[in-house]
């Protein structure tokens, strides 16, 4: 586990990687080795570790190895549940996970935050056959544990923010619109996971501010096109969403 | 989505929205069987992915093939953010929808329980 001076420098890829999405992968490692507001940089580079181990054990593959730090056992269940058994994932579940020892509503977003951008990163590398970039070295320093102003039930299992009621610090995390989807609102928790989100949607999918492929020239595939691709995997994760 | 988004582009009219969960479905979309093949082969990682990889670079290009990669992989990660959070359909998802996922049998997925 090193952090390379050239990460995701893509020395041996057959596929000329778009600076927009190395990019992105470059800053989503500098934020996977910093320490969060729930966890520890080690610990959160831990739960990357659980993500490649639950991937090596569903695939047949050699155990990857775990990460820096020791997670408590519900974080490492929740890793293996989310990557492997996401169609069994319930209410009663998540009620139970974030009661678990080590565990919060706000540890489980920040988890999934971190688990869920590093795998899809990881996600892009199997579907072009390029080796996983090694995880980086964790950054030392003490988790801060701050809440977001604005909290409440929207009807997700976490409590999210409505953009009208997002705090000074966390004004941009819906980019100054007034209505999100709720998919963009699930981890306002933990607003650093929804900026997070915004830099990894904009490079593997969205794009820029404005839809459309008029607005795209980088994309190649069509609207419609990425539509389908994005519609079946959903499908194949038996997503109702 | 997928429908509402073709309807707006007014380009493919006779969409057939099965694709999406039937592989031998004609989607109506240009090249969309082999990229929904390229879908299932990168999400259950099977051994057709190679042989697809190809495919697209012959017939669509490389770039084609990194674009639809990042689709997967973001699709991967969005459909774990929805359902490990229990995150409630849209209203403008929900209405304009309806129709659609009674035809594609979505409501027998064990999510949509938990997705109101």
């Amino acid at each position: 586990m090193t952090t390379t001076a050239a990460a995701f420098a893509y020395p041996d890829a057959t596929w000329n990687i778009p600076d927009r999405i190395r990019d992105a992968h470059v800053r989503s490692w500098e934020r996977l080795a910093a320490r969060g507001e729930w966890w520890t940089g080690a610990e959160r580079v831990s739960i990357a570790a659980e993500g490649r181990r639950a991937s090596a054990l569903l695939d047949g593959l050699p155990d990857p190895g775990r990460g820096p730090a020791e997670l408590p056992d519900a974080a490492v269940f929740t890793v293996h549940k989310l990557i492997g058994d996401l169609p069994n994932v319930s209410r009663e579940w998540y009620d139970e996970t974030i009661q678990a020892e080590g565990m919060s509503d706000a540890h489980y977003i920040e988890l999934m935050g971190v688990l869920t951008h590093v795998w899809s990163i990881d996600e892009f590398h199997r579907a072009l056959a390029i080796k996983l970039e090694p995880l980086p070295d964790p950054l030392p320093g003490e988790p801060m544990r701050r809440r977001p102003e604005g909290l409440a039930d929207h009807g997700s299992w976490p409590p999210t923010i409505l953009p009208k009621d997002l705090g000074e610090s966390e004004v941009d995390i819906y980019g100054g619109t007034k209505h999100t989807p709720n998919v963009r609102a699930a981890m306002s928790l933990h607003p650093d996971s929804v900026r997070w989100l915004n830099d990894m949607l904009d490079a593997h999918y969205r794009g820029g501010a404005e839809p459309g492929p008029d607005h795209e020239p980088f994309r190649v595939l069509s609207t419609a096109q990425r539509e389908l691709v994005a519609a079946r995997v959903s499908a194949l994760n038996e997503c109702f969403y | 989505m997928l429908r509402e988004s073709s309807q707006q582009t007014g380009a493919l009219s006779s969409l057939d929205l099965q694709g999406t969960v039937n592989p031998e479905a004609d989607t109506g979309v240009p090249h969309g069987n082999l990229l929904t093949a390229f879908a299932e082969a990168a999400v259950h990682q099977t051994d057709a992915l190679p042989g697809l990889r190809e495919q697209i670079v012959a017939e669509l290009g490389v770039q084609e093939l990194v674009d639809a990669a990042g689709v997967v992989a973001n699709f991967q990660r969005m459909v774990r953010i929805a359902d490990g959070c229990g995150i409630p359909l849209d209203e403008f998802t929900k209405d304009a929808t309806d129709d659609c996922r009674e035809e594609l049998g979505l409501h027998e997925y064990a999510s949509a329980a938990n997705t109101a």
